[in-house]
């Protein structure tokens, strides 16, 4: 089986580019986790969380057209790769897995 | 858009940190956003915004890697190379090697020196905690038309306590009364002491003087207790004072008859070097406020022999308590008897604490202070030497342009860049001045002890844990580096890279280029300091030769002391000696300041009117104006039958000057007036006539003009003048101080010349022109060695011009000539920027005399007349050199 290393924030990450599928670049990942998730991301973590999962190989990117709003710089649009997707769902499953795991009780005496 | 783009530095230094490829994507998000924020909330501005993410986006995945490994090693290597090459290149040509070190070793150790007494004049008073909010009170007197006549550095007995009482703002006050000459009896034992002060308790709340036994707080427990300093502890203790307890001694005070018991209180460190005053003993002043009745303590006008110095609170503003000056004059003074209110006569000024040092030279200042102007004139000449000695550096490094040429065009087509060729040369300027700093610090240290002996300090080059001047040498080091290495490796770096291999010279020497100006520079440096030179010395010459209107040659002035007793009998026991021409009694004598001065009124034909213009007096007897050769201009001397104590007539004698102020043109016609002098405030005036006028005399220095003064026959005698005749001066002191001992066993003879005292007028003159000497052979010193490199560089350059010139037949004469004249330019512009320049300060400083010489011709000639002077014998040499070389051996190379 293969390894799937994938940290919290590349997760958040994986999972908004997957969102907005086609539409995904810097500042419109940005916003989204910023409204989904009510908090801040900064720009250079952003930018260093999907440069090391495109290095991972879940990540593929695309440059787009430039606009002047970016002072003539282009969008580099993100897409998710199947080995991303693969990523994603290893990573879902094993959280489930371990939800499973948890013994009922653990839950209903807390409840009590 | 363009009005709203994001902050441009910020961008910048993005560009700067970031990884390249995550330059574009990063950058472009931000302004996005930028942008976005802009059209959501266009009144507020993001920039602060847009600087904040650039910040928060030094963190490691971003900020791109230092550059790789293998070209850090490459510039190590490179510039093992550099320091090897420039090495070999020092120890190659030895002799420019040697100038150069001399040139910039001379430099750097002037400025060194010049820094280490302007850093030491900045430093005064400043070590006291308080001593931004301390003021000194300084007295203004005017006369009656409004004219400022005095400005005192002390004050009346009464105003340190009616400001603490009157002004909110004034929290502290203290006043230092210094009693002069007292004896102090430890025992049995007689310790002479220069004086003693005594302060108000508040000085040890002000003043920051740290205690070494015994404490501020109980420092003035009772009203006769006594704070010494160290130095004072050791004199009447000796050096084991710390064993002895100390505390608790009892000392007697003697002076005038008077003996008061007072018990040692405590003994506090010596009073630091930078501080405009210097104390030994301190006692608490309601000792002398009893001494002197309490009545006088309260006056506010005139007695200005009180040192006083106010505490402000913090943030205070001085000038608010000296608007409230009419005020304080109307509420202690009012009017006086005589008519005129006090306040248009009084005025007081507050000195900041810190600035009394440099800024200050009122009447009787406490100890002579230090002038900002010279601090300026110092400073500027430290400054000018140092760049002097760059240029120096620049010219020589690029003379020899020609022994690098090769090196450079071979360094060039192996690829070297104009940015490796700066840093070789760069290397090599700092190899330079790595060898030159070390002699320039020997030649400080040398020249150190002389400084200190003559500027009367302790300035000292101490290294060690002084970490001031280690850091101030270390950017001395690089700025003089980089500065004298600037130019020559943008020159060497620039030549052309064919026909450097070619060997030929791509610079001509012909052009107005950059190195003339360096030469103008240095040759407009020495021109103004000679200049300046020219004028002090001329001003110097006419203060102490033109006729001060009395003979100073072999006068001798001996201070009196008050165990001479009848002074009569001592008189004619001088005048006995066989060289003991003639002698006078008078209660200051001319070279000294007339700082004594009474009110005055004028019988103007049958109404009296105040005198009002300072009429300052000496007491003098009959013999004073013989004595010292005096004329008298009209009416006759004092008899010495007259005796102005006893007589119920006064008798005086005035200057012209006091006879014109009075309306009397003629001298002749104010002989036998009535004139009325004496105490201003309780009344004692002494009526009298005006018996004698004499001649103009120069009583003061030449600094100011001559003012009106009376002499008066009586009584407070200081001194005594002897003219003395005969060669040998030394023997006759001798017999003299025999003489002395008979009358005073207890004092010793304090003797001085008068011509000495009349030279010490202008002892900051005299110290001036020799530091300017210095600085002169300094600069031109180093510009010979300027002047030697630029010769070379010519010579080297015009090689081929002057074999054609010979060869088509020009003499010898025509070629040095030919190489001269350009010289002569330089030094004809050098004159006409540097004289004006310099004429503007020099006649600034001559206006602080009265009396002085006028700026003439030849001053302005002299300058540029010795420095073609030193420009032919420095270069003469190599110039003829190069006429007389047969044309053969430079054209066959071709």
């Amino acid at each position: 089986m293969k390894d799937y290393q994938l940290g919290e924030f590349e997760e958040i990450v994986l999972l908004t580019v997957a969102i907005l599928h086609g539409d995904a670049y810097g500042v419109s990942i940005k916003k989204d986790i910023e409204e989904r998730l009510q908090r801040t991301v900064s720009v250079g973590a952003l930018q260093t969380a999907l440069r090391r999962m495109e290095d991972k190989d879940y990540l593929h990117s695309t440059f787009g057209e430039s606009t002047a709003k970016r002072g003539g710089k282009r969008k580099r649009y993100f897409e998710i790769t199947d080995l991303g997707k693969q990523a994603l769902a290893y990573s879902k499953e094993t959280r489930n897995q371990m939800w499973n795991a948890i013994p009922k009780t653990v839950f209903k005496f807390s409840w009590l | 858009m363009a009005v709203n783009q994001p902050p441009k530095l910020a961008t910048k230094l993005l560009r700067w940190f970031c990884k390249p490829h995550y330059l574009e994507d990063i950058q472009g998000d931000l302004e996005e956003e930028y942008y976005d924020r802009i059209e959501l909330n266009p009144k507020k501005s993001s920039s602060g915004w847009y600087w904040w993410q650039i910040v928060k986006l030094f963190r490691s995945g971003i900020i791109r890697p230092f550059k790789p490994i293998d070209s850090t090693q490459k510039e190590i290597s490179m510039f093992k190379n550099y320091i090897k090459i420039g090495l070999r290149n020092l120890w190659k040509y030895k002799m420019g090697t040697v100038i150069n070190v001399l040139g910039l070793s001379t430099g750097v150790a002037a400025f060194v020196l010049i820094a280490l007494f302007i850093k030491d004049e900045l430093k005064y008073d400043r070590h006291h905690e308080n001593a931004d909010n301390i003021y000194r009170l300084t007295i203004k007197n005017f006369t009656s038309d409004g004219a400022l006549s005095r400005h005192w550095a002390f004050a009346s007995a009464g105003h340190a306590e009616r400001f603490k009482e009157d002004y909110p703002e004034v929290i502290k006050a203290t006043r230092f009364y210094p009693w002069a000459f007292p004896d102090l009896l430890v025992g049995d034992r007689k310790f002479p002491a220069e004086q003693v002060i005594f302060t108000d308790p508040d000085v040890f709340d002000m003043f920051t003087f740290p205690f070494i036994e015994g404490s501020p707080e109980t420092a003035f427990n009772t009203e006769q207790s006594l704070v010494l300093t160290e130095t004072s502890a050791v004199r009447l203790f000796g050096n084991d004072w710390q064993n002895k307890g100390v505390i608790g001694e009892r000392v007697t005070l003697q002076r005038d008859g008077l003996n008061a018991p007072f018990t040692v209180s405590g003994v506090m460190k010596d009073m630091p070097e930078h501080q405009h005053f210097h104390f030994e003993y301190l006692a608490p002043i309601r000792f002398i406020e009893q001494v002197f009745g309490e009545s006088s303590m309260s006056n506010v006008t005139g007695n200005y022999n009180w040192l006083t110095y106010l505490m402000l609170q913090d943030g205070a503003d001085p000038t608010t308590i000296e608007d409230q000056k009419d005020a304080f004059f109307d509420k202690y003074v009012g009017q006086f008897a005589q008519g005129g209110d006090a306040k248009d006569f009084y005025d007081f000024a507050l000195q900041p604490l810190k600035s009394i040092h440099l800024y200050s030279n009122l009447e009787s200042e406490i100890e002579t202070n230090g002038s900002i102007q010279q601090v300026y004139i110092f400073g500027t000449v430290a400054i000018l030497l140092l760049i002097v000695a760059c240029i120096n550096y620049m010219n020589l490094a690029t003379s020899h342009f020609s022994r690098r040429m090769k090196e450079v065009g071979v360094r060039k087509v192996l690829g070297a860049l104009r940015s490796t060729l700066v840093k070789q040369f760069l290397t090599e300027a700092f190899l330079v001045n790595i060898l030159s700093f070390p002699i320039a610090l020997i030649l400080a240290e040398l020249a150190l002890p002389y400084l200190n002996d003559f500027l009367g300090k302790s300035l000292s080059l101490e290294f060690a844990g002084n970490m001031d001047i280690m850091v101030g040498l270390l950017l001395l080091l690089i700025l003089v580096a980089v500065f004298s290495g600037s130019y020559p490796s943008i020159f060497l770096s620039r030549i052309n890279l064919t026909q450097a291999l070619k060997g030929e010279s791509s610079i001509n020497s012909n052009k107005w280029n950059f190195r003339n100006w360096l030469v103008t520079f240095q040759y407009a440096v020495t021109i103004a300091l000679i200049f300046a030179l020219a004028v002090i010395e001329s001003q110097l010459y006419f203060v102490q030769n033109t006729d001060p209107g009395y003979n100073k040659e072999q006068l001798v002035s001996v201070g009196l002391s008050r165990n001479i007793g009848n002074l009569s009998t001592f008189k004619n026991e001088l005048l006995n000696h066989p060289n003991v021409d003639k002698a006078a009694y008078a209660s200051r004598i001319p070279t000294g300041r007339l700082a004594d001065s009474w009110g005055a009124s004028f019988n103007q034909g049958d109404s009296v009117a105040s005198v009002n213009f300072r009429l300052p007096f000496i007491w003098i007897d009959e013999d004073f104006l013989e004595t010292f050769q005096i004329e008298l201009v009209a009416g006759s001397n004092f008899a010495a039958d007259m005796d102005m104590i006893e007589d119920s007539v006064g008798y005086y004698l005035i200057n012209e000057t006091t006879s014109k102020a009075l309306g009397y043109g003629n001298p002749n016609d104010i002989i036998g007036k009535k004139i009325n002098y004496g105490l201003y405030n309780d009344q004692t005036y002494k009526a009298g006539r005006i018996i004698g006028v004499t001649k103009d005399f120069h009583f003061e220095s030449m600094h100011t003009s001559i003012t009106p003064m009376i002499m008066m026959k009586g009584d407070n005698m200081r001194t005594i003048c002897l003219k003395l005749t005969g060669d040998d001066h030394s023997q006759t002191l001798a017999d003299i101080e025999q003489l002395w001992y008979q009358f005073d066993q207890d004092n010793t003879l304090n003797y001085r010349f008068v011509d000495d005292r009349f030279n010490e007028q202008y002892q900051a003159e005299m110290r001036l022109s020799t530091m300017i000497k210095v600085f002169t052979s300094i600069a031109i010193l180093i510009g010979c060695l300027g002047l030697i490199g630029m010769v070379a560089f010519i010579i080297e350059t015009k090689n081929k011009e002057i074999g054609i010139r010979k060869v088509l037949g020009a003499s010898a004469g025509d070629i040095a000539m030919n190489i001269g004249y350009r010289f002569g330019i330089l030094i004809v512009i050098a004159s006409v920027v540097a004289i004006p320049c310099t004429f503007f300060i020099v006649s600034d400083w001559l206006d602080s005399f009265v009396y002085r010489t006028s700026i003439t011709i030849w001053m302005i000639l002299l300058p540029a007349t010795v420095v073609i002077l030193v420009t032919v014998l420095s270069v003469g040499i190599q110039t003829i050199k190069a006429a007389l070389v047969n044309p053969a051996s430079i054209l066959k190379t071709e």
